[in-house]
């Protein structure tokens, strides 16, 4: 499988984005109760990128990576292209590498089970799959904890264990959910350091979901920004920070300019998500 | 989905079931030593209509009796258990013994203490609503989570207030668990009790239909015990949607 | 070391416990001099289960037999029931009425059916043994079955699992702790309903020593009895507590 999709990578064509989405749409129940969740979002994500997508909280950012994993239908308006071709409903299943916004740790598994379930469902032997992922243990700082249930760590090591699990399931794009949505301030911002450490190592496409400007900007080769719902996107912003980047980059004055500008557009939509729900009856 | 949720109404079930049972009999012509018609059934239960009404009732009360007493007693041991740790290490793991122990051998005793009074078969049914309720009001006590005891506590919550406010409703879903299964065994214990001697009742006419071979009988019988039943547990069904509506996390 | 010792001192207060109880029903009775016929001296009782073990042996055996016979077979149909109305939802719509209506009756009801259709002997009581479980089984095990989220099983479906995978990977294990539930709640359920099958018609089991005790006034007999029935269905929980501990290794 993997392989494969190393092959289908390979025949990516130069300049070619690795997926497109063109008008997509999603509108939830019918008549006066319908729910437009995503509304005509257009974005095109590039190999390698890391796309970091940022949106006050309700306005479909879960619902739009849902489609993307094939695990929800898009509306009939638009489409979801994969290097050019566009994908049928489900057709994505098994073919995008998702982390969802809650770490899902299955409480029966150990750890090292948990990092290597989506290779077991693929159909890999247990030896092979265990084997895998003992190697990254030292790498996402578990080792010693192959053994553990889920209750018995941080929520910073569950995080990591989901990441991990993300990880093993080697597809050329990574969907990322809010993954430090839940932590502190001090372990996020180390996870973060981290991450882009195994992604430089890894070179995979990203898409990251956040619903914190530093931290958009931090990762990103890209912050897109997605107003309130409705969600659509309001601008995309191109972040040309040199990489590798460390801590130091989030005081440099570009650093403050891309922020102070994101931070406008950001508070503007998070204010109207706010006035439409305390002016609800 | 929707299809799905009419289906698990008990009201359609019932008429499912009823349905099914009129149109299979003739077409697989089951031999009514197995199931008799319907209609032979609901006339059978209509000839002894009389007998029928008068032993529901009995039967309700015997229930209906044990199982309050025996769920007052539960919650009330359930309550000790939780209050007091020596309590509770020295006489919990002797009350999940006795839970084991096949009650309804007690009746044949219970009628011996109390002869073939009503009381000897409310007791029988008290003593088995009993061990459920206590175990889950001790086990629904102890779910209450140990930081929002500590919350209580920095607001200088009493014992009382704290138990009032926290502890009780933390264990009702709970108690109210332990209850349903309380009141089958209750109606059991009643059904059982009947046998070792009395005169009125679903059980003396179970008892009754079984020496005489009236399976239309047997069959009446079984859909009264299957409504009382029934009407017992929708009642706690109501109580809990009334004092459980929030959902427990 | 430690596990044995900590095992001690939780066994030190329950002995006490009952020890304290035993002393005081046998000191109490002798003291107020309550007739056997009311409440036997728990030596007296004792002295006669030992007395006749060979006889209590048997007909325990008997029983034990019928209890985890229908046990058995009851809770295998609950859970192949389970599992196909998971995989195939048609099939719950049209099985659930059927197995509620059912399920509403108490088990005891069916006796008299059950032995009229199957006899006095070991059958009958397999049969209704196997109907007190099936259902609770079934319930149990397909509400657990449906615990885990929408999120979860959208987690296994994005790594292209296949509705078997799915059942195999998350319902079935989140479904464990229900199972559980449901075997012990059939178990006790199982265990008086044999035991209420072999009092109305039987050859042989605790059930019929009972019974027969009873028409004589043979108290002692009677608790006697009690006592050998406890001590089995006591055994037969403490194999599904460890079941328990199989299943539902994690937490
Ligand atoms: N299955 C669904 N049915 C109806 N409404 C939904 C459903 N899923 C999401 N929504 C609605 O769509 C909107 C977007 O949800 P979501 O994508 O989870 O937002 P976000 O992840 O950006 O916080 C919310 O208002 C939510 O109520
Ligand atoms: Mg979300």
């Amino acid at each position: 499988m993997a392989d494969l999709a190393q092959a289908q990578a390979g025949a990516t064509m130069p300049g070619q984005p690795y997926m497109e989405l063109v008008n997509v749409w999603k509108r939830f129940g019918e008549g006066d109760k319908q729910t437009v969740a995503v509304r005509n979002v257009d974005l095109a994500i590039q190999p390698g990128e890391f796309v970091t997508l940022i949106g006050p909280s309700g306005c479909g950012k879960s619902t739009l990576f849902n489609m993307i994993a094939g695990l929800l239908p898009s509306d009939s308006d638009g489409s979801i292209l994969v290097k050019g071709k566009a994908q049928q409903d489900g057709a994505l299943l098994g073919k995008v590498s998702f982390m969802p916004q809650r770490d899902l740790l299955f409480p029966w598994r150990t750890v090292l089970d948990n990092a290597t379930l989506a290779l077991e469902v693929e159909g890999m032997p247990k030896r092979l799959a265990r084997q895998k992922a003992e190697a990254l243990f030292p790498e996402f700082g578990l080792k010693g904890f192959e053994q553990h249930y889920p209750h018995q760590l941080s929520g910073g090591m569950r995080q990591r264990v989901a990441l991990m699990r993300t990880f093993l399931f080697e597809r050329d794009l990574i969907l990322l959910d809010e993954p430090f949505g839940a932590l502190d301030a001090l372990t996020r911002s180390m996870m973060q350091r981290w991450l882009l450490d195994i992604w430089e190592k890894h070179r995979r496409t990203v898409l990251f979901i956040t619903h914190d400007i530093d931290e958009a900007i931090f990762l990103g080769d890209k912050v897109v920004v997605m107003t309130a719902r409705p969600g659509t996107i309001k601008c995309q912003e191109t972040i040309t920070l040199p990489r590798p980047r460390d801590v130091s980059v989030v005081t440099t004055p570009e650093f403050m300019e891309v922020k102070k500008k994101l931070l406008a557009v950001v508070e503007e939509e998070s204010l109207k998500t706010f006035a439409s729900a305390t002016m609800r009856p | 989905m929707s299809l799905q949720s009419a289906v698990r109404s008990p009201y359609a079930a019932v008429l499912i079931v009823a349905a099914l049972w009129l149109v299979c009999v003739p077409l697989f012509s089951i031999p009514p030593r197995y199931l008799p018609p319907l209609p032979a059934v609901i006339a059978d239960g209509v000839s002894v209509w009389p007998d029928l009404a008068a032993g529901f009732w009995r039967t309700l009360v015997e229930t209906v009796l044990g199982f309050l007493a025996g769920s007052l007693l539960g919650i009330t041991f359930g309550i000790a258990f939780a209050a007091s740790k020596t309590l509770e290490r020295a006489f919990f793991p002797i009350f999940v013994a006795l839970q084991t122990v096949p009650v309804i051998a007690f009746g044949a005793i219970v009628v011996i203490w109390f002869g073939n009074t009503i009381l000897a078969k409310v007791v029988i049914a008290l003593y088995l609503a009993f061990f459920p309720v206590a175990v889950n009001t001790l086990r629904g006590l102890e779910q209450a989570d140990p930081q929002r005891i500590a919350l209580m506590k920095s607001f200088g919550a009493s014992r009382l207030t704290l138990f009032r406010k926290l502890l009780l409703p933390t264990a009702a879903p709970n108690i109210l668990i332990g209850m349903k299964l309380a009141v089958a065994l209750s109606l059991a214990g009643a059904v059982v009790g009947e046998w070792f001697g009395d005169t009125v009742g679903l059980g003396v006419m179970l008892l009754q239909a079984l020496y005489f071979e009236l399976i239309p009988r047997v069959w009446v019988l079984i859909i009264a015990c299957g409504a009382l039943g029934t009407l017992l547990y929708g009642a706690l069904a109501l109580l809990e949607r009334r004092f459980v509506w929030w959902r427990p996390d | 070391m430690a596990s044995g010792l900590n095992a001690l001192r939780s066994a030190l207060p329950v002995a006490a416990a009952l020890l304290a109880l035993l002393l005081l029903w046998q000191f109490g009775t002798t003291a107020l001099d309550v007739p056997a016929y009311i409440l036997p001296k728990p030596a007296e009782i004792l002295a006669t289960a030992l007395g006749r073990i060979g006889f209590f042996g048997g007909e325990l055996y008997v029983t034990l037999v019928e209890a985890v016979g229908g046990f058995l077979i009851g809770s295998v149909l609950g859970i192949l029931l389970a599992v196909a109305m998971i995989l195939l939802p048609v099939l719950e719509v049209m099985l659930m009425p059927l197995a509620m209506v059912i399920n509403a009756v108490p088990s005891i009801a069916f006796v008299p059916l059950v032995l009229l259709w199957f006899g006095l002997g070991m059958s009958s009581k397999i049969a209704i043994g196997a109907l007190a479980v099936v259902f609770v089984v079934l319930l149990n095990l397909l509400s657990g079955l449906k615990r885990p989220e929408a999120e979860s099983i959208n987690l296994l479906r994005s790594f292209g699992a296949s509705r078997l995978g799915i059942l195999w990977r998350l319902q079935l294990p989140a479904g464990m702790p229900a199972l559980v539930t449901g075997l012990r709640v059939g178990l006790a359920r199982s265990t008086i309903a044999v035991i209420v099958a072999e009092m109305m018609g039987a050859y042989s089991g605790i059930g019929q020593v009972i019974y027969q005790a009873t028409a004589q006034v043979d108290s002692l007999t009677v608790w006697a009895a009690v006592f050998v029935a406890s001590l089995g269905s006591l055994a037969l929980y403490g194999v599904l507590v460890a079941l328990d501990r199989k299943l539902v290794w994690w937490r």
